[in-house]
């Protein structure tokens, strides 16, 4: 008899954890640790491992699936982000969360074609991202909604001609001028020209110094300039005597820039959201700081968080954590409900429509909110 | 013709920079026979320095003084703890220390301080720009061309007019001699090293008064373009790093003004094309050293 029971028990447990098991839902991460997308790859995994912790503590997505995440360091470096993509299919993962731009979650969406994996960036932003298959998503507005909204913003304030100065070695940092300067002409603005220059390039006194004789002289420049490139065009700009008002991409929204000082200071970004008093960005802010004694400085870490809200009603849509049905269901989700903002991807293409913010610095080196607004997909220009 | 002379100050300006950062290679390159790319990663650390006597409430001018020791300490502890184990290498073994010393040096950088770039804020009047004839002239790039050509005669004064120069260009010449004759080879090549590491931190000065910040990797680019600044103008040549830095610095200014924006992209490749243009007509490079050694 006791032995009886004594089987029956060990059944009972091992039942048990084979359910647990099964219900666990496995997410690989691609995380750089070092080089160029360490910055944005850091908070935006401490923000949605804090949510998929909370959650996990709730019993799960949905209170059902227990989250295991796969973490791995790609190093910034795309062959090496292929490399860990597969190992973490390898090891069971069936939805990716990849690296903070549209080149690495490019190449990681070949690798999760084949099983149709749902793979979404961090917060890569270029909208051509979306275009490898069905499966990619990404999370943060893309940036033709910044710039959507940047240009009818500098519309409304009079601005009239702008000088866009740009980078060809990025999506991000070549697109994002472009889709302001597209839906600037649409409104009525004029771009005067344009300046290129290289991903760390040494020197912008050459480009401020063709802006500054550039004759009509513009009255905006607006630039998708990730750091240290921006810090360095600024620094230029306003060292020449240039005060053209600057305007840019939500990369412009980091302590870094705003600790640059005086020359900052007016300057205007995109931005993917605000801490309003009282709003649930406070709210997830407050909770992060009391866990982990790190204040998020920066929208990665809210939009980490968003990524784990977006896969737990994707996985409640589908009803099930099948990838291919995950997919279909973030695909339709509409009026998703996130931290940040919320989230809408049917009738996009997999780039959600979000809220976009646009702020201000001020003198004294804070975020200022300026306005918020959605893009009119209507007009949004096409990538 | 007022476009032509700012964007001539620019690339003085720019030039001056690679200059003093392939000076600094050329030094030790031409005592030690190392080309020391982990010499990026002693300019960042100058940056760094400045930025945590900012941070910790030095005045700006003390900040820039605490700036230029920490480059110097930083190379002195490099040559102290990596290289000074590798005297008499081969250069290939001593090029891989010098990658492995700069990786170590970033993988810290990222993980100690912070792997984003870090603001560093100097009064505003540091960057403002004055006006000569009508023309517009930034304050930092005209103090970064006095500083440069300060440097370069302060450091042609130290080779040519002290015991410790001389003793460093003999031993560019021959080490082995300038042991034989009783002169310290370690003092010499630590003086070598210091001598670099200031220059890497003048340059750094001059860089994150431009630029603004400091990040880890921000050390690479520039180094890279005086690495071939110093194969222009001839490896292990000092007035040839000078010359070929001011060329380098100057073809890139003058490649992002002047070439129609159609050619933009291809403004690297032009300049590097330029370069080995050069070195097909020159194989020693625009100013060989007197015993030449080619990589």
């Amino acid at each position: 008899m006791k032995l009886k029971s004594m089987l029956l028990a060990a059944v009972g447990v091992a039942a048990l954890s084979t359910a647990a098991m099964a219900e666990e839902y496995v997410i690989g991460v691609m995380s750089a640790q070092s080089g160029y997308l360490a910055p944005y790859d850091g908070p935006a995994y401490a923000g949605f491992q804090f949510c998929i912790d909370e959650m996990n503590a709730k019993g799960g997505l949905n209170g059902k699936h227990k989250v295991r995440t796969i973490v791995k360091d790609t190093r910034s470096d795309i062959a090496e982000g292929v490399k860990v993509v597969q190992e973490m299919l390898d090891g069971g993962a069936k939805f990716i969360v990849s690296s903070a731009d549209a080149d690495p979650t490019i190449a990681a969406a070949q690798i999760t074609a084949a099983d149709g994996v749902p793979t979404m960036t961090f917060a890569g932003t270029a909208p051509v991202l979306t275009q490898v298959g069905p499966h990619v998503f990404g999370s943060y507005p893309a940036d033709n909604q910044q710039g959507a909204v940047l240009a009818a913003y500098a519309r409304d304030e009079g601005f009239k001609q702008a000088w866009l100065v740009k980078s060809p070695d990025s999506a991000y940092t070549n697109g994002g001028p472009e889709y302001f300067g597209k839906a600037f002409e649409a409104l009525g603005g004029k771009v005067l020209g344009e300046s290129l220059y290289t991903l760390n390039q040494p020197d912008f006194s050459a480009i401020v110094t063709k802006i500054k004789a550039a004759d009509p002289a513009p009255d905006v420049i607006v630039t998708w300039a990730w750091e240290p490139d921006f810090p360095a065009l600024i620094k230029a700009l306003r060292g020449a005597g240039v005060k053209t008002q600057v305007m840019g991409g939500d990369v412009m929204d980091t302590p870094t820039v705003r600790g640059l000082g005086e020359v900052v200071a007016g300057s205007v970004h995109t931005s993917g959201g605000f801490p309003d008093e009282g709003s649930a960005y406070a709210d997830f802010i407050k909770r992060f700081e009391a866990k982990t004694g790190t204040t998020p400085d920066n929208n990665y870490y809210v939009n980490g968080c968003d990524i784990a809200h977006m896969i737990e009603q994707a996985v409640a849509a589908a009803g099930s954590t099948d990838p291919k049905a995950v997919s279909a269901a973030m695909a339709n989700i509409e009026n998703g409900k996130g931290v940040m903002s919320n989230f809408t991807f049917k009738g996009t293409d997999r780039m959600p429509l979000r809220e976009v913010v646009v702020a201000r610095i001020s003198a004294d080196g804070k975020k200022e909110f300026v306005r918020r607004a959605i893009a009119d997909p209507a007009t949004l220009p096409k990538p | 013709m007022e476009l032509f002379i700012q964007q001539t100050v620019n690339a003085i300006s720019l030039g001056g920079v690679y200059a003093m950062l392939a000076l600094g290679l050329a030094i030790v390159f031409s005592i030690v026979r190392l080309i020391n790319f982990a010499h990026g990663e002693i300019m960042t650390f100058g940056a760094y320095g400045i930025f945590l006597a900012l941070a910790f409430g030095l005045p700006p001018a003390a900040a820039l003084l605490f700036g230029l020791a920490a480059a110097v300490v930083m190379a002195l502890a490099m040559e102290r703890t990596a290289f000074r184990a590798m005297r008499g290498a081969d250069v290939v073994s001593l090029l891989i220390t010098s990658f492995a010393v700069s990786e170590i040096l970033k993988v810290l950088f990222q993980n100690g301080i912070s792997p984003r770039p870090v603001p560093i804020t100097f009064p505003p009047a540091w960057s403002g720009a004055y006006e000569v004839g009508g023309i517009t002239i930034g304050v930092v790039p005209t103090v970064s061309i006095m500083v440069t050509f300060t440097a370069l005669m302060g450091l042609s004064f130290i080779l040519r007019r002290t015991v410790a120069g001389m003793a460093m260009r003999a031993a560019a010449e021959d080490i082995e001699m300038l042991r034989l004759l009783g002169i310290r080879a370690n003092r010499v090549v630590a003086v070598s090293f210091a001598l670099s590491g200031l220059l890497a931190g003048i340059a750094a000065v001059i860089w994150t008064a431009q630029r603004g910040s400091v990040d880890p990797l921000m050390g690479f680019f520039p180094v890279l373009k005086a690495f071939i600044a110093t194969v222009l103008g001839g490896l292990g040549s000092l007035g040839g790093a000078v010359l070929g830095g001011f060329v380098v610095g100057m073809l890139e200014v003058l490649a992002q003004a002047f070439l129609p924006d159609s050619l933009a992209p291809y403004r690297d490749a032009i300049v590097l094309a330029a370069v080995i243009a050069a070195l097909l007509m020159r194989p020693d490079g625009l100013l060989p050293a007197a015993s030449a050694h080619r990589s």
